[in-house]
């Protein structure tokens, strides 16, 4: 049951993607992007990862994915296909390549397809060094934020 | 618990795979920075994707949650950089598209 609820959301998530592709207009565009990932991140929710599923919600589609959709919309001109058949066919080629060899990989090794891998999330913020490392990047992503303010002012004083 | 075999690991490096596939093709084609930007976020996509397997491994189930932690933040903070460039960009040259590129006159 869990294996066809995975193809779903791969498949949607896949889909999503090939509509940024084919889509003309970035602020379509971009909102196919903010499908894509939060269906990435649901796929993390069906494996019980639910503090990743909330951390990509959260920070990557709500804050960047958001402002990315608001840049979008801001410049938003005549659609124009941005899709190039030359380096698609060279995409497609790599494509059936590394699945023949994920393919042949999983052939050559039946005994593998038995073997059961187990999720332990255990006791991750009980240990300070992660609390440590968490508190360091939020304070890394809110300095970001304070010198693209000042580079943005920057621009405007020129 | 939730357990995972050879196959749905295969699913999800194979979907992972398509959707940078796909973020590669979308910037090779890419005709303005702001499309630059969508492409880069769905190849840091199929990044997250392709964590997941990495919690499966008992031992490396808290560093595969550090890693991820710092991939999301350190990934945000790049964008929100190239969000900024592509504001300073449009405030010096008046453009965005990176379909032609002027060097001193020239037109490459």
């Amino acid at each position: 049951m869990e294996v066809w609820v995975l193809i779903a959301l791969a498949g949607i998530a896949v889909l999503s993607s090939l509509g940024v592709l084919l889509s003309k207009d970035n602020f379509y565009s971009s909102l196919y992007m903010s499908a894509t990932l939060i269906f990435v991140a649901s796929i993390y929710a069906i494996f019980n990862l639910q503090p990743v599923f909330v951390l990509i919600v959260f920070i990557f589609v709500g804050a960047i994915g958001i402002v990315t959709v608001a840049v979008a919309a801001t410049y938003r001109s005549d659609p124009e296909s941005q899709f190039s058949k030359p380096w698609a066919v060279l995409v497609v080629i790599t494509a059936a390549v590394v699945g023949f060899a994920i393919y042949s990989y999983k052939m050559l090794n039946p005994n593998l397809s038995s073997s059961l891998i187990k999720f332990e999330l255990i006791n991750f913020m009980a240990q300070p060094e992660y609390l440590i490392l968490v508190l360091s990047l939020v304070a890394l992503v809110v300095l970001l934020l304070l010198s693209v303010l000042k580079m943005v002012a920057g621009g405007t004083e020129d | 618990m939730v357990a995972i075999d050879m196959t749905t690991a295969s699913i999800i490096y194979v979907t992972s795979f398509v959707i940078l596939l796909i973020g590669y093709l979308t910037a090779i084609s890419s005709k303005d920075v702001i499309r630059l930007l969508i492409s880069l976020e769905m190849m840091f996509g199929a990044v997250f994707l392709a964590l997941i397997p990495l919690f499966s491994v008992a031992i490396l189930a808290n560093a595969a949650f550090g890693i991820a932690i710092v991939t999301i933040f350190t990934s945000s903070g790049e964008l929100l950089i190239l969000i900024a460039a592509i504001g300073i960009l449009d405030r010096q040259k008046k453009d965005i598209h990176t379909n032609v590129i002027k060097i001193g006159g020239d037109r490459v």
